[in-house]
This record gives C-alpha cells, sequence and structure tokens, in this order.
C-alpha cells in the first residue's frame, strides 16, 4: 500500500444510515483521516476515484446491475469489507424474500415495476470473498474505528463470535427474560455493547446469529414463553431472513 | 476481640464516614420491576443511606472489585524504545454487605491468584480491601443452594461481621484492620441481651437453610467422575445457547481473555483484560483453528466438573458455592441442583 491507505464506500440496497454512522465519529473521524485518504463516499465528498485499497460495502445485493458493480469493487479492493447487516446478512431488505416477488416490485415502483428487474436481498458475501464483516443496524462506531486501526496496522481484526449475552452481562443488565420479557440476545453475535438490553429493548438481532447458534433452543424457550412458531419466525426474520437455519424453519 | 454492637440508625452514618477515607462499595437497588420485585448490585456510595442491607442477592458478587469485568491492564507505546507501563489499581476499598456465599469465594479466588503465578492486579485489589460482611438468615430465594455447599456459614475471610439483631447489628470484629473500621461507627458494649440475640439469630438460621440435593456434596466428585459419559450432559447440551451467562456471572469463575487495543496513532494503545467463559464456542479455540471442546454437553460438562471436582481436588474446597446466580441467569433454566441430582440419580 502507498503511504496513505486509500478507502472507498459503496452502497447498495440500504439506508446509507451505516455510513451516516462513520460520519457519526466526528471526534475520532479527524484522527482518521490523518492516516487515510478516501477517494469514494458519496455521502460525505464528491470526488469520486477508483484507486482504492480498502473498499467498504453497504447494502444488499437485489438487482442483476450490482452484481458487476460489486465484483468489479472486489477486483478493485485489496480488502473488501461488507459493512453494516444489509451487506452482511441481508439485513432489513430481506423481508422481501419472503413475499411474492412481484407484489414487492408492485409496491415499490407501482406500473413502472417492470423497468426496475430486482430479486430477493442477497448478502455481499453470496457474490464476492468478502474480507471481514462489520455487522449491526447501523454498525457500531467503536467497532468501525477498531477495525480500521486493524486493518491500517496490518494487524488483524477479531469479530465476535459470542452472543450478546456476554457483553450483556459485562454490563451487569438485568436479563429481560428475568423481567417476562424475550430477547435474541441468546443467540445473536455480539459487538453493539448490547444497545438495545442496556435500555430495556429486546435485541432484535441485527447483528446476525452466532457462529453455532442453538436455533432449537431458541424457538423452545420462545414457545414455552407462549410465542407461536410465526411469531418467533418473525423475530428472526426481522434482520436475518437470509440465514440458513431460519429459511429451514420458515 | 469482643464484639460491638452498631444501632441501626448510625449504620449510614457509619458508612458515609468510611466513604471519607475509601472507596465503598455496597449493595444497591438496580432495578424495580412493574410487579414489585426488586434487583441488587453492589456499587460504590458516598451516602451510606444509599445502601440497601436487605438485598437478597446482587447480579454480580464483590468479585467485580478484585477481577473486574473488563480491566486496562498495561499502556504501551513502539515509538522509539518500545515501552510499557502497568495499570494498577491502588485504590483502598471497602466492601459493604458481602454475604457468606461471597466471602466464601473470595477465598477461593484468593487461592487461585496467588498460586504459582501471582496476579498483581488481582492481588493489588485484594490487599486493599476491607470486607464487612453481613450474615444471613435465610436463603436469597428458591434457587440458593449455599447449605448443600457449606458456604452459608463463614469463619473467616471477613474485617468485620454484621448480624441482625433487629433494631442493632451485631459486630463481631475479625481483624485489627476492622477494628479499625469500626471505631469510625458510633457503638457500644455487647451487652448479655445482645449475645442473647445473636444466639437466637443463629438458631433461626439453621432451622431456615435446608437441603436440596439428594445426595451429600461431599461425594460429588466421585458420582461427577462416573458420570462422564452420562446421557444427562447430551440431553441439557441440547438446551443450552452456550452463551456464558452462568460463568460470567459466578463469583468463582476466573477466566480472562487478554487483547491489545491500538490507539488511532497506531503506534501506542493498552492490554485489555476481560472476563471470559468456557461455555462459549470459542473458549477452547487454539491456533490453527482446532477446538477441543466442540460439543456443548461438553463444555457444560466441564463446568459442572470444575465446580464440584476439579476446584475441589485442587483447592481442597468446593468451586461452587450454591449461590444460584449461574442458575438464575439461565435462560435455558438449566439448573445446578437439577443437574446434581439427575447425575446422581443416572448412576
Ligand atoms: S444495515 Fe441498517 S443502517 Fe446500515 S444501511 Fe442497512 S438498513 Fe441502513
Ligand atoms: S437481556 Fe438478552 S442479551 Fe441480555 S442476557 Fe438476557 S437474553 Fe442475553
Ligand atoms: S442488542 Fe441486538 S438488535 Fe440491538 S443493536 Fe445489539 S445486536 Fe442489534
Ligand atoms: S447460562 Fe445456561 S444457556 Fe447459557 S451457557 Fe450457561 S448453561 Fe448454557
Ligand atoms: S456455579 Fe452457580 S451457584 Fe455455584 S458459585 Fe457459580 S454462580 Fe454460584
Amino acid at each position: 500500500m502507498s503511504a496513505k491507505p486509500k478507502l472507498a464506500f459503496f452502497s447498495f440496497a440500504s439506508c446509507e444510515g451505516c455510513q451516516l454512522q462513520v460520519i457519526n465519529c466526528e471526534d475520532e473521524l479527524v484522527a482518521l483521516l490523518g492516516a487515510v485518504e478516501i477517494v469514494n463516499f458519496r455521502e460525505a465528498i464528491d470526488e469520486r476515484r477508483d484507486d482504492y485499497d480498502i473498499a467498504f460495502v453497504e447494502g444488499s445485493i437485489t438487482r442483476p446491475e450490482d452484481e458487476h458493480e460489486v465484483k468489479e469493487i472486489r477486483e478493485r479492493a485489496k480488502i473488501l469489507v461488507a459493512f453494516g447487516a444489509c451487506a452482511t446478512i441481508g439485513g432489513i431488505n430481506a423481508i422481501k424474500n419472503f413475499q411474492p416477488q412481484e407484489k414487492v416490485s408492485q409496491y415499490v415502483y407501482g406500473d413502472q415495476a417492470a423497468t426496475f428487474p430486482s430479486y430477493p436481498a442477497r448478502p455481499v458475501h453470496d457474490l464476492v470473498k468478502v474480507d471481514l464483516k462489520l455487522h449491526g443496524c447501523p454498525i457500531s462506531k467503536s467497532e468501525f474505528l477498531e477495525a480500521c486501526k486493524c486493518l491500517l496496522a496490518g494487524k488483524q481484526f477479531t469479530v465476535p463470535n459470542y452472543p450478546v449475552c456476554v457483553t450483556c452481562k459485562l454490563a451487569e443488565n438485568v436479563c429481560l427474560y428475568q423481567k417476562g420479557m424475550t430477547c435474541l440476545g441468546v443467540v445473536t453475535r455480539a459487538g453493539c455493547d448490547p444497545m438495545c438490553p442496556t435500555f430495556g429493548n429486546k435485541c432484535i438481532g441485527c447483528r446476525g446469529l452466532i457462529d453455532h447458534p442453538n436455533v432449537n433452543a431458541a424457538f423452545d424457550v420462545l414457545e414455552d414463553l407462549g410465542l407461536t412458531l410465526e411469531e418467533v419466525t418473525k423475530d428472526f426474520t426481522m434482520f436475518d431472513g437470509c440465514h440458513k437455519e431460519i429459511t429451514e424453519k420458515k | 476481640m469482643l464484639p460491638k454492637v452498631l444501632e441501626k440508625s448510625k449504620f449510614a452514618a457509619f458508612a458515609t464516614a468510611l466513604a471519607g477515607e475509601y472507596q465503598v462499595v455496597g449493595p444497591q437497588l438496580k432495578e424495580q420491576s412493574k410487579a414489585g420485585g426488586e434487583t441488587f448490585v453492589f456499587g460504590p456510595v458516598t451516602d451510606g443511606a444509599a445502601l440497601r442491607m436487605d438485598y437478597n442477592i446482587t447480579l454480580l458478587s464483590p468479585k467485580k472489585y478484585f477481577l473486574p469485568m473488563r480491566e486496562t491492564l498495561l499502556k504501551y507505546t513502539t515509538v522509539g524504545h518500545p515501552k510499557a507501563e502497568a495499570v494498577m489499581d491502588t485504590r483502598q476499598r471497602v466492601i459493604v454487605g458481602a454475604h457468606p456465599c461471597d466471602i466464601y469465594a473470595t477465598w477461593l479466588l484468593d487461592k487461585v491468584f496467588s498460586t504459582d503465578h501471582k496476579d498483581p492486579n488481582y492481588l493489588s485489589r485484594r490487599e486493599r480491601a476491607l470486607i464487612i460482611g453481613l450474615d444471613c438468615a435465610k436463603p436469597c430465594d428458591e434457587t440458593s443452594f449455599c447449605h448443600d455447599m457449606g458456604t452459608n456459614y463463614v469463619e473467616s475471610g471477613f474485617d468485620l461481621m454484621m448480624t441482625d439483631i433487629g433494631e442493632a447489628y451485631f459486630v463481631e470484629i475479625a481483624t485489627e484492620a476492622g477494628q479499625a473500621l469500626l471505631a469510625k461507627a458510633e457503638t457500644r458494649e455487647a451487652h448479655n441481651e445482645d449475645f442473647a440475640k445473636r444466639q437466637a439469630f443463629m438458631e433461626r438460621k439453621q432451622g431456615g437453610f435446608h437441603k436440596r440435593i439428594p445426595v451429600d456434596t461431599k461425594y460429588l466428585p466421585e458420582i461427577l467422575e462416573e458420570s462422564y459419559d452420562s446421557l444427562v450432559w447430551e440431553a441439557i447440551g441440547r438446551r443450552c445457547f452456550s452463551c456464558g451467562s452462568c460463568n460470567l456471572v459466578c463469583p468463582t469463575c476466573y477466566c480472562f481473555d487478554i487483547t491489545d487495543k491500538l490507539n488511532l496513532d497506531l503506534t501506542s494503545g493498552t492490554r485489555e483484560r476481560t472476563v471470559d467463559s468456557c461455555q462459549l464456542d470459542n473458549f477452547a479455540s487454539v491456533a490453527g483453528g482446532e477446538s477441543f471442546r466442540e460439543q456443548r454437553s461438553s463444555r457444560l460438562r466441564h463446568r459442572f466438573f470444575r465446580k464440584a471436582k476439579y476446584i475441589q481436588e485442587a483447592f481442597g474446597r468446593k468451586g461452587c458455592v450454591g449461590c444460584g446466580r449461574c442458575d438464575r441467569n439461565c435462560v435455558a433454566k438449566i439448573n445446578s441442583v437439577e443437574t446434581y441430582t439427575q447425575i446422581a440419580g443416572s448412576r
């Protein structure tokens, strides 16, 4: 890599909320900008160049033309980071995967539907090799900064493979199950410094499942608490509708 | 040293006076549920009136003041001559209101962190901490099984031990440091009636606790030994999330992980220690990606073996104090008393 590594940000089907999180880094951003050069970032700068080293790819792949573009990014980038739930697991976009595609297109584009072909949402790793996944809807600022520091220093960044419960315990939160609520934190990948349970809300799984989630046990526990199979599946497909273990339950 | 009596009305002033010299940590209300249930945590106070000496159990034990959930071990820089500077917590601390089981657990941790490799960070905190115990007359709730583990009575491990005798606390003085602490309180000599009230408390206590595991727990090491291939492990393993909560809230667990964190300048950083759990997927992963405890069932079995066998063999006392924190926090409702009962029954 040249003196200053070049970063680029790209967006596919997404709300661009993850890019916004980068801008929200404010204080740290100044220090970060000293160490890198940003050559493509629609949310923040007008300049666009294609000589990037690290590409942050936000959004899921839902259109034929996205495929070509994401492959091109892969070819140019030395490191490709899937950025946010849409990109790492399909995210909110994958809710449409469980509905008739024509109906979805019609709902969004009306009589223009034929002009905008789209298909069920796919995470980026379905199409190209992904070097690092930064999960979450939106991504966590602190995780993003940690990952940047590691990438720049040539150090390995380890994405947590333990559930939200771990960080919930570190924060000494009262478990929501003890309060008669439910929570997907037992099978959801940590890294968010348990935003939701800390503020009394159930984890809805925006960071996707851990590597070996005990999904059966989760369904059992939730059904024991009176939820129907349909309700449980709905909780899980809010973000992780592309996950094999979940789609198999569907 | 002869015991003293501290009127309850004077307790808050005592704790506040201590807070002028020490960091005073004790039981406080964390949350009140809509149904009226209360959850407590240990936390620092400056006003003794915030202490809830009527608490039943806290989410985490006072262990967090000796082995914090996260801590910085050192700061380093790699510019020029690489340098590292140890970070030590040297605060003088008084832990107020520790129950016997948590005191018992501290005894065990002291052994662990001072045998073979002496852990400077743990010991720095531990040596500067004073413990004011609070005896309990009944189990915290239906999950506790301290009586089975023999940890609801402690003879040592505290500087002062308070017993609730109605309008006042009967205060036993175990160390000179404890005596110096108590000098800050307005106390009086213990009279015959106070001793009698203390005796009545002890009798109530004896009737208040009941055994819950059908076998005598002194046989657990052998019973576990025989259960190695039991299908019980398989069965509870199927329900387990490997979420680690059971370990992370346990007052006797002491595993941790160490990571280096870079600062934004990329040339300096910190070394961080975070508590870890043997139930997590990657806990037993080693370089090359191999894991020597891949199955949930074998990870669970390992936890129970640690608690009621291995630690006993290594340190001569049980590795579990029966506080029930693991069970209260298990979303899968995996329960220690039930597990030991099943294991003992499946031979
Ligand atoms: S992951 Fe969430 S915040 Fe990020 S782009 Fe997708 S929808 Fe927006
Ligand atoms: S609230 Fe959720 S994340 Fe926290 S411990 Fe309970 S199940 Fe786990
Ligand atoms: S607690 Fe769950 S839903 Fe909330 S931010 Fe974390 S992973 Fe996402
Ligand atoms: S708390 Fe329960 S579910 Fe979680 S690892 Fe422990 S035994 Fe398994
Ligand atoms: S194993 Fe459970 S009951 Fe025993 S000391 Fe640990 S948390 Fe308490």
